[in-house]
């Protein structure tokens, strides 16, 4: 049985949505709604929609049908309180430019079509790297960064948006177990500071420490809910196909945390 | 020296610098191609333009260019984005076709007209002295000089205005629509620019040559530095000096000057490629120390 909890005052709705290319829909009839001020996970198999989606909330690749809003409004009132993290892959790293260059960019995203970046702008650059412990790579050129480095980059540009919502393509795609752990510290404090936070992600045994809610995603909308209730072997099944040995491990796993006291 | 020398040399070197401006774009797009497919389109353009018009007047013939230039813009972008072809098939194909048209359009018409394929694509620079414009009779200089420096303040006011949205659409593009920013809209904002030039410059320099400063340029200058903006200057620099050199190579061994300003382009890029190779033996001390990140403890 599929769950698709409703939210009262969702941060963000999407309605009927689909995106079709080439006549072959990557998602299709996705409708959820999800709460303001929580870590939440978008997950499902490659292929299965989730960068689409995350596209088609922002606008950059149009919908089909179906229509999304965020804040209660259209996309294009609040773009300044919506940022968005590509998957890592999606920019040549070999340009020209120093990681505070691309940092920068998120400024320019609250700043008239004219204007230059001032004293202020610098600081929250250099705050932003700061929060992903990239203070000391400013001047680098982005082509000499690992791909940790580059992902770290990716949310420090986002960072410097200062904005409300965030919806993050991967970003613990390729980093190591450490820079991991830091990223979700920081996603956890900006968290308990009322930000919203959508991550598409793919590890399912760290997904139920990370996420407190889950959007799972098989081209069509499989579930839709807080984490404990949407992460059980049957709708686990239904987004990923029942062959993998991996979900019943999860399932255990989940299991044991739900009733710990059975073990001691 | 003489004064036709200097106008050549400085004609050149505009050329140069609206290509390298534009190519710098273009090459970190991975659209330099679309450069020279722009630059062999619009020539049915101008045989229509110049037909219809029935003179070399730069005015129709421009205009006839740019509509061409940019409807090779549409063509490749309609061949790739809509019809899901490959780029580099829709670009060959919509060139190759429409310089093909005005190929055909040349000989049909060429017993009535005085135009022919070498002049669109090796230019006639040598004469560019002779073409003056005069004010009051007082002669100002060649009129190709100064439609180039019009061109010129064109492509520097905008990237200069516009510089920010220029590099964001190139670097990131979702990013940048993610902005709420128009990628299709700066994509045609800077094939209009290229088309404006490849249309200004031809009839001074050629089609050959035009390419040559919109690939060779930014392709060398890109070795040579690691900051965009750099990279921009250093390619102006290139394409000035490399109309120099040019120009006396072309009179040293009396032949096409358009012709050994490309030389001159193709070898700035081959020392620079052995400059930027030879540098990356020597080790490269580290300055940073790799930190450990601290996320979230700030
Ligand atoms: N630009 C595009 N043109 C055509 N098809 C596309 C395009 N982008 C994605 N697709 C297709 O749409 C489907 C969904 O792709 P999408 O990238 O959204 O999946 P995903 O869930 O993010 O996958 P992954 O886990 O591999 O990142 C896939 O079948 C993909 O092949
Ligand atoms: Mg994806």
């Amino acid at each position: 049985m599929a769950i698709i909890e409703e939210v009262k005052n969702p941060v963000l709705e999407v309605h009927s949505l689909t995106v079709v290319y080439n006549k072959q829909p990557a998602i299709w009839n996705v409708d959820f709604t999800l709460p303001k001020g929580q870590i939440i996970g978008i997950m499902g198999p490659n292929g299965s929609g989730k960068s689409t989606l995350l596209k088609a909330i922002m606008g950059v690749v149009d919908a089909n049908i179906g229509y999304v809003k965020v804040f209660d409004q259209e996309i294009e009132e609040v773009r300044r309180k919506v940022s968005y993290v590509p998957q890592r892959q999606s920019v040549d790293w070999d340009f020209p430019a120093q990681v505070k260059d691309v940092v920068a960019m998120g400024r320019f995203a609250t700043r008239g079509i004219l204007s230059r970046l001032n004293a202020e702008d610098k600081e929250i650059v250099q705050e932003s790297l700061k929060k992903v412990g990239m203070e000391a790579f400013a001047n680098r050129q982005i082509a000499q960064l690992s791909g940790g480095q580059q992902q770290r980059v990716f949310i420090a540009r986002a960072l410097a948006q200062r904005a409300e919502l965030y919806l993050m393509d991967e970003p613990f795609a390729g980093v190591d177990a450490s820079t991991e752990e830091s990223i979700i510290e920081l996603l956890n404090e900006m968290r308990n500071h009322g930000k919203t936070l959508i991550v598409v992600h793919h590890d399912l045994y760290t997904a139920s420490d990370y996420f407190d809610w889950v959007v799972l995603l098989n081209t069509r909308l499989v579930a839709s809910g807080p984490v404990a209730k949407v992460f059980t072997p049957e709708i686990l099944a239904e987004a990923y196909g029942s062959r993998l040995t991996t979900l019943s491990k999860v399932a255990d796993l989940l299991a044991e945390r739900r009733f710990p006291m059975r073990h001691k | 020296m003489d004064t036709g020398a200097i106008w050549i040399i400085a004609t050149a070197s505009l050329v140069a610098a609206n290509a390298a401006i534009l190519g710098s774009f273009l090459i970190m797009r991975k659209m330099t191609m679309l450069a020279d497919a722009i630059s062999h389109a619009v020539l049915p353009g101008i045989v229509i333009a110049y037909f219809i018009s029935g003179s070399r007047a730069s005015l129709p013939v421009s205009a006839g260019a740019a509509v061409s230039g940019i409807l090779a813009t549409f063509l490749i972008q309609t061949l790739t984005k809509k019809m899901k072809m490959q780029e580099d098939a829709s670009i060959g194909l919509s060139f190759t076709f429409l310089f093909a048209i005005g190929v055909v359009l040349i000989s049909y018409f060429g017993k009535d007209i005085d135009l022919d394929q070498d002049c669109v694509l090796y230019g006639e620079i040598a004469y560019v002295a002779l073409d003056v414009w005069k004010i009051n009779d007082v002669s100002i200089g060649p009129r190709q000089f100064w439609i180039l420096v019009i061109n010129l303040i064109i492509v520097v006011g905008f990237v200069y205005l516009f510089y920010q949205r220029l590099v964001l659409t190139t670097f990131d593009p979702a990013y940048a629509a993610s902005l709420g920013i128009s990628i299709v809209f700066w994509l045609y904002a800077l094939m209009g620019g290229v088309s404006l030039t490849t249309v200004l410059s031809f009839e001074a320099v050629g089609a050959i040559l035009v390419v040559g400063f919109f690939a060779g340029l930014p392709a060398t200058a890109y070795l040579l530095s690691n900051n965009f903006k750099q990279m921009i200057f250093i390619a102006v620099g290139l394409g000035v000096v490399a109309s120099i050199l040019g120009y006396f190579l072309a009179a040293w061994v009396n032949g096409s000057v358009a012709g050994a300003m490309s030389v001159i382009v193709g070898i700035e890029f081959f020392v620079a490629l052995a400059v930027s190779k030879l540098g990356k033996f020597r080790i490269q001390p580290n300055h940073e120390k790799v930190i450990k990140p601290t996320l979230g403890k700030t």
